[in-house]
Parts: C-alpha cells; structure tokens; sequence
C-alpha cells in the first residue's frame, strides 16, 4: 500500500512537470500579450516596450519558464504582470468560493442521485423513473446558465424571495444565513446539471449488476430483497460510479464558469476567464497546476475508494486493479 | 446642435418609495394618507443630505490606479474619486478650475503660446496630511516625460521643452513649440513626490502604490479603503479632505461577469448606477419606471477603416485606393438604419473624427453620406469597375472583395458587420467578415498595421480635436496610430496647423478645413458616434447643474461631489 502509494506520487510529479511545460509553452505562444492588450490613442508603443523588458516578457520563453519553476519550488507562485499582485492572493480566495458552491451542488446531486438511481433500478419504467428520465433529460439539454437567468427573473426579480447574485449582501459578508440563501439559486441550477448524469449512472450501472449470476443465486438462497439490492448489488455497482465521482472532482475547484458568471460567485472559474484574456500568465498557470492537482487528487482517491468498497481490489498488486 | 436626450425620472415630492409602493403615486387620497404615516418624508427631496452608499458597476477590475499608468477605464473610473485633478473640464469640454480642482485658476499661456503657468491652491492636501505643492507637479510631469518609467502618458508631454517651480504654489511648463491640446494633458492627477521620489523611475511600474489602497496616497474627495481583486473596491468619503466635504459617504465600485448582469443588478436594486445598459436591455430598464436611463452617446466612435498599404493585398491589389470608390462605399452604407436597428437610437451619425456639438464640429462643412445605393453604383461605374460573371465587380481583371476584421465577442460590430457585408454586395462588392480575438488582433493586425480592413472605434478621451497621430502620415506603424497606412499631404499639413495656435477660432477654422477635406477623401467611413447607455436607480440625486454629462471623458461621474443618495 506505502509503497503503492509513493509510485503514484511520483507518477503524479512527473505528469504535474509535463502539464507546466506544455501549459507554459501554449499560452506564451498564444498571441497577445499582458502588455498588448490596451489600444488607445494615447498609448504609445515604447511605453509597451520598456514595460516588457521590466517585467520580463522580453526573455526567451524557456528562461522564463525556468524562472517561473524557480519560484515555484520556493513556494512563490509569482506576480501578475499587469499590477504586480501576488498570485496567491488572488487565487486562493477564489478557490475556496468555488469550493463552497460546487461542493455544496454535488454533495447535495450525490445524496439525491446514487439512491434515486438504485431506487429506479429496482422499479424499472415506473413513474419514479421516467420522471427521473424526464429531468435528465431537462438537465442535459437546458443550459445552464440561462435556467439560472429563468430562476432570477423569477425568484430573485419577480418574486424577491431571495438574492440576485453575489456570495453575501454587501453588509452582511461572513454571516452564514447570508451565504445559505445567496447559494439557494446556483445549487439548484448546478445539482440539476449533477443530477442529470447521476442518476443515469446509478440506475444503468444497477441494472447491469442485478442480471448478474451471483444476484441471482443470492435471491436463490432466499436472501431478503432490500439486502441483495443493497448488500449485494449496490457495492458492486458503486465501482463505476466511484470512477466517474472521481474523474468529476477537479470540478470542485474548475468551477462552472457560466454559473459563476450569471450569479456573480467570486469563484475560479471566473478568475480564468478574466485572466485569460488579459493574458496574466503565472495566473493562469496558478490556476493549470491546481486543476491538475485535483484531477490527480480525485483518480487517487478513486482508486482508493474502490479498495473500501471491494475487497477484491488489492491496490498495488499487479493486475490487481478493476479501474 | 448636441441633443443630449436625457430622460430624468419624476421625483414625486413626500411620496414613499416608488418600487416598494407605487400605488401612492397613481390614487392622491392613498398619498396623502402615506403623507401622515410618515411625516419624515415631508423633507425638501431636493436638499442634499449626507451619508449613505453608492454602488456603481463594473465588468473590468481596475490595474492600477497610480496616475502614471493609467490606461483602462476601470483604473480611470476609480482615480476619480480618489484623486484630485490640477484642472477639470466645464460641460462643453474646456480647461477650467473647478472648486475641487487642485489649480486655483485657468492656466496662464503666455504670448508666444508657449509657456503655461499653473497656479495652485494652497489648501490641497494629500491623505496623509502633506500639503500639495508645485513639487508634486513638477515630480508628475517629469516621471511621466521619462522614458524610463514607462508612462503611457507620455506621448501627451513629448512636446514639453522643461518644467519649473517658480514657488511652492506655482509651476512653470515651457513647449518646444505652440501646441494648443497640451492644455488637455494638465486636465489630469499628480502623484505625491515625498512618497514616490526615491523610487527609482523603473521600479515605479511595480510600486504598491497604487494597487495597495494602504500605501495609495491621495488628494481627492474619498479615500480608497479596501480592494478585493475581482470583486470590488470601496471607498470612504476622506474626513480629512481639504475642499468641500461631498454627501455621499461611501462608493463600492462592484465587478460583474459582464453587462447582462450589471443589468440585471441594477433592476434589482443592489447597483444604483451602471454605465454600460446594453441597447436590447434598455426598454426593459425603462419599464422598471424608476430607473433613469441617460441615453446620450460617449466620446467613441466607431469606423470602417480601409487599408492603404500594397503589401496588405493579393496581387498588390487595393481596391479602394481611388477615393471616388471609397465615397461610393459610403454611400452604399446605410448608416442610419444601423444606428436605428443595431443601436436602438442611441447613435449619432458622423462624418468626420470630430464629435458632433464640440466645439471644434465643423458641422455642414463636411460631406454628408446618405444612404444612396444608386448613387453608389455609378459612382463606381465612373470609377471603372464593371460587373463580373458572378455579380461582383471587376476592375483590370481583380475582383472587388475584400476582408473585413472586427474582434470576436463584440455583438455591435458582428451585426454591424453582417450589414456592412449585405450593403456592399447591393452594390458588387464582396465582403468577407472575420471575428478575431482582441489580444491577438492587436499584435498581429492593428499594431503593425496588417490588415486589409477594419471594423474599429476610437474612444476621445482628450477633447481636443487634434487627430495627427491618427491620421498624419509622420505616425505609420509600428510606431503611430495611423494603422491604415493613410497618406494626405494636404492634411498632414493641416493638422500642424491647427495645433500650432493656441487662438481657439483661428483652430476651429482649420478644423472645418480638416472636416471639409477628410469626408471627401475618407481613410475611414466614419460611421456614428455610441456609446451604452447610463442607468441611475431611484437612491441616487442630484441637481440639474450636477447630471452626467455622458459626452465627457468620464462624464457618467461628471460633478459626482455633489450628488447625494436617499438612504431611506
């Protein structure tokens, strides 16, 4: 298992350096620039110039990478180029933002989704699960972010039953009541979008397990209903079901940019946009090595999950592993 | 001339708030019972009174907001209320010294026109209780001159022989030439010296000061208090400001993802002013009832901007460089349906870089473009072009098309674009529109001037109607802003000309000269002149002499000092 472990890490170190390099490479050769995205009258192109060769733009692309991973490995994730803020500060606040309001959406499609899904397994076509189909099918189709316009026009506009937009009212910052209903209107639209695949998931990973021979011999033996589904049954088909939680986790932090966007949450997903298009360059790749962070994160925590759930899975033994 | 159509809500006086209750408005008996629960309201409504918040809108967060750097509206909305001016401008867009102005009085020009004497007020202080002295002035315009501190300000002061301090309340700036706009660049902030003089000039552009509202010393109205990057910024009316106190105790300058959701804050009541309503959103403000929507244009405008160098073309080939097939494409043009259709309205046609009701319009001496297809197509015929197989027009052997590039995500300018495209096919012309994104569009296309048409707008900050930088031959890229590679010796001459006189009607005949020769010749069809419309919720008032004046760089704040809010 330890050692399981430190080849993982290591693994993960090597994919983490190769995701910088080529990150790095791609958005410095992207054209445009921190300096080049002004264009007015007054600006004149040697000002642009010596601001270049100040901040460092003008070194070539791999010093500057070298520079960058210097910093790295100190801790320091740089500054923006454009007012010379540390990264971090930026960053950080903003992932904890999205932090609170995709974990909330997901935890809360989880609870509802995987017993829903199994419930519907159990009563295939039944009302439970063609209502089920139909808000699938909702929430696949519908886009987000205009169901979130729907429910502020409604909610927020119409009805003033609860806030627009924003993580708390302008003089009520850090109260919890505050941040509780500021986050009604975006979990609704995002768990729906959740829910939509979810509950496909549980129920169609269910079906499978439940046509399966040791199901069967188990009924056999007289075994009570609610104990095959859920004894038998539901650990088996969690596996799938961990695999696809798993590869969703970076989400957490990626944030839903057009959700964020619509109910102005001060998340990550926003921060990306607005910088990538100003081109902050150790921003974006702030943002890059904690994305690839979490997608690492979440396989590992898959992979080790599916260990809890199913014996059988001896992680690090060769051959060992169902993912 | 200028129609600023200014739509001012009706403030009912001693009726409640009208979103909360409207019905009071509608049935008199029902107001008058209002009137008796709360006779507080019975207060003159006209009387400033001080105290409460203001929250203004934004999409972009601010860079910086030091002076010397400047260069984003965001950066330049904040400065305004945290930074005095030395001199501000009057509603009709002259150099002035107002009561919060750091000057005491106009600039002084000398004979020659050479030399401009500013004269301060002694009571100006910055926050931190220094006085501000002819120091400040002198250390802001040289740092700015510096090559070395990279200020984007500095081609205004190029023309700037030296600067010198006669007494610690007066200045003296001598040109190395007459140059009349040089007064619109002393219509701007200083720094403090005993802060920033021992930094050395390079090192200025990552100074704290200026993205840290701690070490951000300031000499205006309010102070900055916080910045949560990306979120908002506020600002608290300065207890210790020397002129004038103004009413309204607190600004938070709040950042949405982008217009729609301005909007949408606005109609909610958690914004009370917004600068940018989109123009498919405005009948919807309007309905809200209480909201006043300001829908005169700003200082921009928007042009087709024609390419002139060879190298920019297939074969060499530039198929508008005669200027009758140029006037024949402004014909062609309907103008004015784009401004009814695509802008609701909210444009002003132009035809000439001179905002029309400035004082330097040269109104109908210049070429008025109708929309007149007809007219178009013989002018081409004149011009030689003949009909080809496919419908598009041929002229020694080379087809009459062109591309048309405009940058990705701006709806305005793809609508505009589709019609442009429409338009010209009316008359045999094929256009090909491309979205490029702006970053990329700027250093590929706009910089070193590689392009073979654009879709662009100017934005006026400086009144002033010099317009050589754009439009002389002395500034081709990569160094100007003549991007079109534009060459017109007879105006080149003329813009030397009328900056070269500081005698305001001798400069607005040469600009009717300008006007007359550069709407015939067109390097641009000038299209019309926008800008989004303003919206002010019901907690917001303010006099009449103190409204916006959207015209004016930064006029949706015009006289914001004295405005006040309706805390109820």
């Amino acid at each position: 298992m330890t050692e399981y472990l430190i080849r993982r890490l290591v693994q993960s170190a090597v994919v983490m350096f190769l995701i910088t390099v080529l990150t790095f490479g791609l958005i410095h050769s992207a054209p445009g620039g921190p300096t080049k995205v002004f264009l007015s009258p007054g600006l004149s192109q040697q000002a642009a110039k010596v601001q270049a060769e100040h901040l460092g733009l003008d070194r070539p692309i791999p010093e500057q990478y070298l520079k960058w991973v210097g910093g790295l490995l100190r801790g320091d994730l740089g500054y923006t180029f454009k007012n010379h803020l540390p990264v971090g500060d930026i960053l950080w606040p903003t992932v904890g933002h999205t932090m609170v309001l995709m974990g909330a959406a997901w935890l809360l499609s989880l609870l509802i989704a995987i017993p829903w899904g199994v419930y519907n397994s159990t009563k295939e076509y039944g009302w439970s699960d063609q209502t089920a189909s139909f808000i699938s099918y909702i929430g696949f189709a519908m886009p987000t972010f205009w169901f979130g316009i729907l429910l502020q026009e409604l909610f927020a506009l119409k009805l003033d039953w609860l806030p627009l937009s924003d993580m708390w009212s302008l003089d009520k910052e850090g109260q919890i009541g505050d941040l509780l209903l500021h986050l009604v209107l975006p979990v609704s639209v995002l768990t729906l979008g959740f829910l939509a695949g979810y509950v496909k998931y549980a129920r169609t990973s269910m079906l499978e397990v439940l046509q399966q021979d040791y199901i069967r011999t188990a009924r056999a033996k007289g075994i009570h209903e609610v104990r095959v589904v859920y004894r038998h049954g539901l650990r088996n088909a969690l596996i799938p079901i961990i695999t696809i939680i798993g590869l969703d986790l970076p989400i957490l932090v990626g944030g839903a940019t057009l959700t964020e966007n619509v109910f102005n949450w001060p998340g990550m997903g926003r921060l990306f946009v607005e910088m990538a298009l100003a081109r902050e360059y150790s921003v974006l790749m702030a943002i890059t090595l904690v994305t690839a962070f979490m997608v690492i994160l979440g396989n590992l925590i898959a992979d080790l999950l599916y260990a809890l759930v199913d014996p059988r899975v001896q992680l690090g033994r060769k051959g060992g592993s169902t993912a | 001339m200028l129609s600023v159509v200014v739509l001012v809500m009706v403030v009912v006086a001693g009726c409640s708030s009208g979103s909360d209750d409207p019905e009071p408005e509608k049935t008199p008996p029902k107001e008058e019972s209002t009137q008796v629960d709360k006779p507080a309201e019975t207060v003159d409504p006209n009387k400033p009174v001080d105290g409460g918040t203001l929250v203004i809108s934004t999409f972009t967060d601010i860079v910086s907001v030091n002076p010397l750097f400047i260069q984003d509206t965001a950066s330049a909305d904040a400065a305004t209320f945290i930074f005095a001016n030395l001199y501000d401008l009057d509603r009709q867009g002259n150099v002035t010294a107002e009561p919060w102005s750091l000057a005491s009085e106009k600039p002084i020009i000398s004979e020659d026109g050479k030399s401009y004497t500013i004269k301060l007020k002694s009571t100006a202080k910055w926050s931190d209780g220094q006085p501000v002295t002819a120091d400040d002035v002198v250390f802001t315009i040289n740092a700015i001159r510096d090559p070395k501190v990279a200020s984007p300000g500095i081609s205004q002061f190029d023309k700037v022989d030296k600067v010198e301090k006669v007494d610690d309340s007066t200045v003296l700036v001598t040109l190395k030439q007459v140059y009349a706009p040089f007064q619109y660049a002393l219509a701007s902030a200083v720094v403090p010296a005993h802060v920033l003089k021992d930094v050395k000039p390079e090192e200025l552009l990552t100074n704290p000061f200026g993205t840290d509202p701690a070490k951000t010393v300031t000499n205006g109205p309010w102070k900055w208090t916080e910045w949560k990057q990306s979120q908002s910024m506020n600002f608290d009316a300065d207890s210790n400001y020397w002129g004038q106190k103004p009413h309204i105790q607190k600004i938070v300058f709040k950042q949405y993802a982008d217009q729609n959701t301005e909007v949408q804050a606005l109609l909610k009541g958690d914004v009370d002013l917004t600068q940018a309503i989109p123009v498919t959103q405005v009948e919807a403000v309007k309905n809200k009832g209480d909201i006043n929507v300001i829908l005169a244009p700003g200082p921009v405008y928007e042009y087709l901007g024609f390419n002139f160098k060879e190298d920019n073309f297939k074969n060499k080939f530039v198929p508008f460089a005669s200027q009758k097939t140029r006037q024949a494409i402004a014909y062609a043009l309907n103008r004015q349906g784009m401004v009814d259709n695509i802008l609701k309205g909210t444009g002003k046609l132009m035809n000439a870089p001179f905002l029309p009701g400035s004082w330097a319009d040269p109104g109908d001496a210049v070429v008025n473009y109708g929309y007149e297809p007809e007219k178009a197509k013989q002018l081409l015929a004149e011009d030689g072009w003949l009909p080809g197989d496919d419908g598009i027009l041929v002229k020694d052997g080379k087809r009459f098309a062109f591309e048309l590039q405009y940058n990705a995500g701006n709806s305005r300018r793809e609508q505009v674009a589709a019609v442009i495209q429409q338009n010209l096919k009316d008359v045999g012309i094929e256009v090909t529109p491309k979205a490029i994104d702006f970053s990329a569009w700027v250093e590929q296309n706009l910089t070193p001037g590689k392009y073979e048409a654009i879709l662009l707008s100017w934005s006026l900050n400086n009144p002033d109607p010099d317009g050589e930088s754009t439009f002389s031959s002395k500034y081709f890229p990569p160094n100007g802003q003549n991007q079109g590679w534009y060459k017109n010796e007879k105006l080149d001459q003329l813009w030397v000309d009328g900056y070269s006189t500081v005698d305001q009607n001798a400069r607005k005949q040469v600009y009717a000269e300008v006007g007359k020769e550069i709407s015939a010749d067109l390097p641009y069809v000038f299209m019309y002149q926008y800008g989004l419309p303003e919206g002010i919720g019901p907690k917001v008032k303010f006099a009449e002499e103190d409204k916006p004046e959207p015209t004016l760089p930064y006029g949706y704040f015009y006289r914001i000092i004295n405005w006040w809010v309706d805390s109820k």
